[in-house]
């Protein structure tokens, strides 16, 4: 067994910085990064907003060695990080990069555009920009678009803060920070061959945070009731919206081996541990089906947080992957540590649809992780799509969603069709009668409509705060227009 | 000098995070956190309480019930019918009830849960309908009427009636209701507020703890974004960290959660409008009789201002020879529905506009070409339904610049072909107009304080009673003060608004900011100036031999000059203390108030409004009519704002307002369920627009060349008007809509036109054509 610390070093700035858990009583380990950051007389700047990562208001950059010597940079909310997942990083916040009297270029901008009315969700559309500065010059309305989503104005109407987005990032990327990053990608990169588990007992609370998959999996079959956290954007909510104490924690965020990507020629193999918003460059040719869904999840702060493990491993009834992941015939592979003698690890694979078992419940037993997603790129003749209705376009949660397969042979008939939907019942549900109506009959408008009434009887969806059972019964049965009319043969 | 695009005063501080709104404040250990304990009953009667095991907890300095307020437990700004703290019975979810002082958060949450209530539960009234059928108005129904409303529709070819319901709307400041209270000497209290009404604030504040106004004062330096909700709301919060202050003898704040501030605050009016319309063959209006209905709350508030503005704009800009507006406001329990930017001036619109929408698709008219039809005359037809006179009417200036620039008609067809095309995507087009009125319409509001400083060293410090939200006020005020004074911007500064230096304010509201206090500083600076032109000519005699007058001097480019000799000049700042030497007072106080404007609220009559706002929007979207989904194609907007003082400044109100109302009739929904527990309570449920959700092609233009008489620098009020263009969006909604049925069926509609509502009207249109299909066979 490998020693454990009740520290954490990063970077802050251009300079590290260490917190010891151990000294510093007022912090626990689920105080979040903004609490932090609050909670300290020269970080004001960064603000809450929400406190759920609605709103970006305390959005901050996190910086990581790029494995090229120089630095990747990422835009995070802060308000759903736990302390100790900044290790090993480097934390920025908008006091890091410029002063009034010396703006940063996309402070400027900021300025000069009138991007700032009232000022309050101004330094978390600052760090937001720079981290597009730093993606490098000239991104398209798009890009500067997706950078934004994750950020609310109640004061502008985003045009002057999207013209600053431009004009400071023509200028890019060079700045104090650039400058110092490849001492800072140095500096990391020490303390990440310095890791060992990070372990704090409280009164009331236990945290680990293991650097390897093995000493995740022996505090795994340890303590089998731990909660697991690999990304907090939905566990985070637990601490900052119901002040709960998290009893005991495993955060899985520092094992590297969930961080991998495998891509052969008939698989895409994706770490549990990877980021969303990794997931969903890895999926823009392959699988534009999840690409899609993934284009409209959260925010590119929450995507740069929340991991593909995370998502499916919360099993939440309106979870934007699992309705996709079902329809590419997606497979997850769980791993444990074997107990006979040798340690070893031990593997099984199960299709995505076969794991979630009930409302946030998984087949995934006491000892076992999530190790990775398997994804098959050459399923000829299949068709998948993904559909999202939620009330707001972007950084919303799925009213109603779908991933639909669909396999047709070479009469048009329907030779294999799945239609899984969410947000539709207690976890994600396929509509089977409608399948059936439709398996071996023509894929044509009048089979579909006949279909449509199907779907509609499969669920008996609730009226929440997001719409109606009436208005989710309508989506459901369009939806499954909708993939029609995106798949139906284009002859004449 | 004076128009340019000076960037906010504190642009530089907001985006490096150096500007300090009162959560940042650096505060002595001896801070306590308050919290706000609420009814999670929509009406009950509280049986018992029990505070002492809370009152125990260590850690924890007050617990308060309303049996603990040294003043009057009230907290109304107008009407005194709003409880401090709960007091026999709590009538919404979100009523306070006990306040708690604890050293930190988690202390005081844990005595909260100590907190023992007896409750008995009664029913609630929650919507509009509910409280019609059996509940009571909060005050007396209003009337406005002209014309003979019988004669009207007699003499109509047409009568169409209808319903309209519109939701309420959370403010979403960024900055969440926020207080910090400082203790003083005796009864001293220092109050640091996020309130738009610092003088309110410290009005209640005396009130409540039993003291004198003279002992509180009021300080706003900035809020994080207010938008109406920190009008009379705000006062809440300061009263309840003052409370605990008093108690505490220690500093003490309360930051809302976000979702307590959702739940604890009113919102923007929900109104429920029974109209009916006659008028003519050509589209022309005849007679409009409307009822409107609003959900005041538990309490009055501002609800009764409110209502006689969404009153006074139910005739948008359009001149209505018969008509009857009816208000009802009704207490509901839910909180107290307040200010919110438009102040019902929208909701008014809103039945109004969607009724002229049903007009042109009945006839089968173009609807803009029925909207200007019914525009107010430029000579005659001009007279308001409450009387005044509507003067230099911009409608015709704008609508021919806007036709031209937005193209509407071209594009228009162009939507009927795209339409053809096009099964399962629709477009719409909507070209709208909006008339509002500036003035409070309690007339004695119309009043502005400031107090400006020289000091010697010909630095300039402006104190007034605005205060500074995000609007720019104080940018535009600050350029006031140095085009007055003819120095440079970097030599002014403005205050922190404070009680102690310009008291007996009005609320910073409906758009008048700049309006009232900018006419209050320029007032303080004539004064100035006429101590200083003797000065100086006082000056310019003795050094340089007599020949100067008073009247000949001048102040320009930070220069003090005698224009009939102007080699004769002087610094401004090197006058400053050749004036105190003189013993010439370099401090003064200004005043305005708005000339002519009454109202007689009996009769429904007067003239209210010192003028009128114009703008006009047309706009374009497309419909994905199988999930709801609306993109936002193209906005064209053209908006009077006289002549500009900072055309940044008021590019920037105009958008925000337009994509704020654009939420509102789109994507921002508040759903109550049977128990009257708000469901939408934080950003993961309530949607504002982010900037996805802004018009793809987005082109907001100023109207040029209307300066407006008897105004500050000839400019206008720019706050609230644009909110009400984005009818232009919602009434393209509703004609993307239409297009499925082939503008043959009026869908069904209402206010937001969120996604679920857009399917549910399109499902009754598919509806209607199946129904119609086979009637035919």
């Amino acid at each position: 067994m490998q020693g454990t610390r009740t520290d954490i070093e990063f970077g802050f700035g251009n300079g590290t910085e260490r917190i010891d858990f151990a000294a510093e009583a007022h912090l626990s380990p689920t105080t979040t990064l903004l609490q932090y950051l609050r909670g300290r007389s020269d970080r004001k700047g960064t603000k809450e907003g929400c406190a759920e990562g609605d709103c970006g208001a305390c959005t901050v950059v996190l910086g990581e060695p790029d494995g090229n010597g120089g630095m990747s940079y990422q835009a995070c909310d802060s308000c759903l990080i736990f302390l100790p997942q900044i290790h090993g990083k480097q934390l920025i916040t908008v006091e890091s990069i410029g002063k009034s009297t010396a703006l940063h270029p996309v402070q400027e901008a900021m300025v000069e555009t009138g991007g700032s009315q009232c000022g309050y969700c101004t330094p978390g559309f600052i760090m937001s920009l720079f981290a597009l500065y730093k993606q490098g010059p000239n991104p398209s309305r798009d890009e500067i678009d997706d950078a934004l989503t994750g950020n609310l104005c109640r004061c502008t109407g985003y045009r002057p803060i999207v013209e600053a987005a431009a004009q400071s990032c023509a200028k890019g990327p060079h700045d104090p920070i650039a400058e110092f990053a490849p001492a800072m990608a140095k500096i990391l990169q020490n303390l990440a061959q310095n890791s060992s588990t990070f372990e704090i007992r409280r009164e009331d609370q236990v945290y680990f945070r293991p650097q390897n998959l093995t000493e995740a999996l022996r505090l795994r079959q340890q303590h089998p009731t731990a909660l697991l956290v690999n990304g907090s954007t939905d566990i985070g909510l637990l601490v900052t919206k119901q002040k709960r104490v998290l009893p005991v924690v495993i955060d899985l965020s520092g094992v590297q081996e969930l961080k991998k990507v495998e891509s052969a020629t008939e698989t895409l193999k994706i770490g549990a541990g990877v980021s969303l918003e990794k997931v969903r460059k890895l999926s823009e040719k392959k699988f534009p089906a999840l690409n899609d869904m993934l284009n409209v999840f959260g925010s590119r702060q929450i995507r740069n947080l929340a991991t593909l493990g995370g998502n499916v491993g919360t099993a939440s009834p309106i979870g934007d992957t699992p309705p996709v992941l079902m329809a590419l015939d997606a497979e997850v592979e769980l791993v444990n540590l074997s107990e006979n003698g040798v340690q070893s690890l031990q593997r099984r694979r199960l299709k995505v649809a076969d794991f979630i078992d009930g409302y946030r419940s998984t087949v995934l037993a006491g000892n076992e992780l999530i190790e990775s997603f398997i994804l098959h790129k050459n399923q000829p003749g299949i068709t998948v799509k993904s559909y999202k209705i939620s009330k707001r376009k972007d950084l919303d949660i799925s009213t109603v969603s779908g991933g639909f397969r669909l396999g047709l042979d070479e009469k048009g008939r329907v030779k294999e069709i799945r239609l899984y939907y969410g947000g539709m019942a207690a976890t994600t549900k396929r509509a089977e009668a409608a399948e059936d109506f439709l398996q071996g009959k023509e894929w044509s408008r009048a089979n579909v409509e006949a279909a449509m009434d199907l779907v509609e009887s499969a669920f008996t969806p609730i009226s929440d705060a997001r719409a109606g059972k009436e208005g989710r019964r309508v989506m459901a049965r369009n939806l499954l227009l909708k993939f029609w009319s995106e798949t139906v043969p284009q002859t004449v | 000098m004076s128009t340019q695009n000076i960037p906010h005063e504190s642009g530089a501080f907001h985006v490096t995070g150096e500007a300090r709104y009162i959560d940042d404040l650096l505060v002595n250990d001896r801070l306590l956190h308050g919290r706000v304990v609420y009814s999670p009953h929509a009406h009950a009667r509280i049986l018992s309480f029990d505070l002492a095991a809370a009152r125990a907890l260590p850690g924890v300095h007050a617990v308060l019930s309303y049996q603990d307020l040294p003043g009057e437990n009230q907290m109304g700004p107008i009407i005194h019918d709003e409880p401090v703290l709960a007091a026999g019975k709590v009538e919404c979810v979100g009523q306070a009830m006990f306040i708690i002082a604890a050293d930190d958060e988690m202390t005081a949450i844990r005595a909260e849960k100590l907190i023992q209530v007896g409750y008995e539960v009664l029913e609630p009234i929650l919507s509009i309908e509910d409280a019609i059928q059996k509940g009571e108005l909060i005050q007396p129904a209003r009337k406005i009427e002209r014309g003979d409303i019988e004669k009207g529709f007699a003499g109509a070819d047409h009568i169409l009636e209808g319903t309209l319901h519109t939701g309420a709307q959370e403010h979403w400041y960024l900055e969440t209701q926020v207080c910090l209270c400082l203790p003083g000497e005796g009864n001293e209290v220092k109050v640091l507020s996020s309130t738009q009404h610092p003088s309110e604030t410290q009005a209640l504040v005396a009130e409540v703890l039993g003291i004198s106004k003279m002992e509180v004062e009021v300080e706003v330096r900035r809020m994080g974004g207010a938008f109406g909700g920190k009008e009379t709301q705000a006062n809440h919060t300061a009263i309840w960290a003052a409370l605990l202050c008093k108690a505490t003898g220690r500093p003490v704040k309360i930051r809302l959660f976000r979702d307590d501030d959702q739940k604890i605050t009113g919102k923007r009016h929900p109104f429920f409008f029974e109209y009916k319309i006659g008028f003519d063959q050509t589209g022309r209006v005849t007679a409009y009789d409307v009822t409107q209905h609003t959900s005041a709350g538990i309490a009055t508030d501002l609800t009764m201002a409110v209502l006689e503005r969404a009153m006074m704009h139910a005739d948008n800009s359009y001149f209505f020879p018969n008509i009857r507006i009816i208000g009802n406001a009704w207490k509901t329990n839910v909180p107290s529905n307040t200010a919110f930017r438009g102040f019902g001036g929208p909701q008014g619109m809103s039945a109004t506009e969607n009724a002229l929408d049903r007009i042109a698709r009945f006839l089968k008219m173009d609807p803009f070409e029925v909207r200007r039809r019914n525009f107010y005359g430029a000579e005659d037809q001009n007279i308001t339904p409450y009387g005044q006179e509507v003067q230099n009417n911009r409608l015709y200036l704008i609508e021919e610049q806007i036709l031209k620039s937005s193209d509407y008609l071209k594009r228009k067809a162009g939507v009927a072909d795209f339409n053809a095309k096009s099964e399962f995507y629709k477009r719409g087009i909507a070209l709208t107009p909006v008339k509002f009125g500036i003035s409070f319409t309690s007339s004695f509001l119309n009043q502005a304080g400031a107090l400006v400083n020289i000091y010697k060293d010909g630095t300039v410090l402006v104190n007034h009673g605005g205060t500074e939200m995000g609007q720019g006020l104080h940018t535009k005020i600050q350029q006031i003060a140095a085009h007055e004074l003819g120095i440079s911007l970097g030599k002014v500064k403005v205050n922190a608004t404070n009680t102690s230096k310009v008291p007996n304010t009005s609320a910073t509201a409906a758009s008048a900011g700049t309006d009232l206090n900018g006419m209050a500083v320029k007032n303080a600076i004539e004064k100035l100036k006429s101590r200083l032109v003797e000065v100086a000519a006082a000056h310019f005699n003795e050094t340089l031999g007599p020949g100067s007058q008073p009247d000949q001097i001048r102040f320009a480019q930070d220069q003090i000059f005698d224009e009939s000799h102007p080699e004769r000049k002087i610094e401004f700042a090197k006058l400053m203390p050749i004036a105190n030497f003189r013993q010439v007072s370099l401090s003064a106080t200004g005043f305005y108030k708005t000339p002519g404007v009454y109202f007689d609220r009996a009769k429904g009559h007067g003239n209210p409004y010192h003028y009128f706002a114009f703008g006009m929007a047309c706009s374009e979207v497309e419909v994905d009519t199988l999930t709801g989904y609306v993109k936002m194609l193209r906005t064209d907007i053209l908006h009077d704002v006289g002549e500009t003082i900072n055309a940044n400044i008021d590019l920037g109100q105009i958008e925000g307002a337009f994509i704020q109302g654009l939420g509102w009739v789109t994507t921002e929904e508040c759903k109550w369920d049977a128990k009257g527990n708000l469901l939408n309570h934080s950003p993961d449920t309530y949607k504002i627009p982010n900037v996805q959700d802004i018009p793809r092609d987005f082109r907001v233009k100023l109207l040029e060349g209307a300066p407006n008489p008897n105004t500050i620098r000839r400019s206008k009020a720019v706050g609230e008007p644009p909110f009400m263009l984005a009818f232009s969006n919602w009434l393209a909604i509703k004609d993307a809509i239409s297009a499925v049925g082939n503008h043959a069926f009026e869908p069904a509609f209402q206010l937001p036109a969120t996604n679920e509502v857009i399917l549910l009207s399109l499902e009754e249109i598919r509806g209607k054509m199946r129904g119609e299909k086979v009637k035919s066979l």
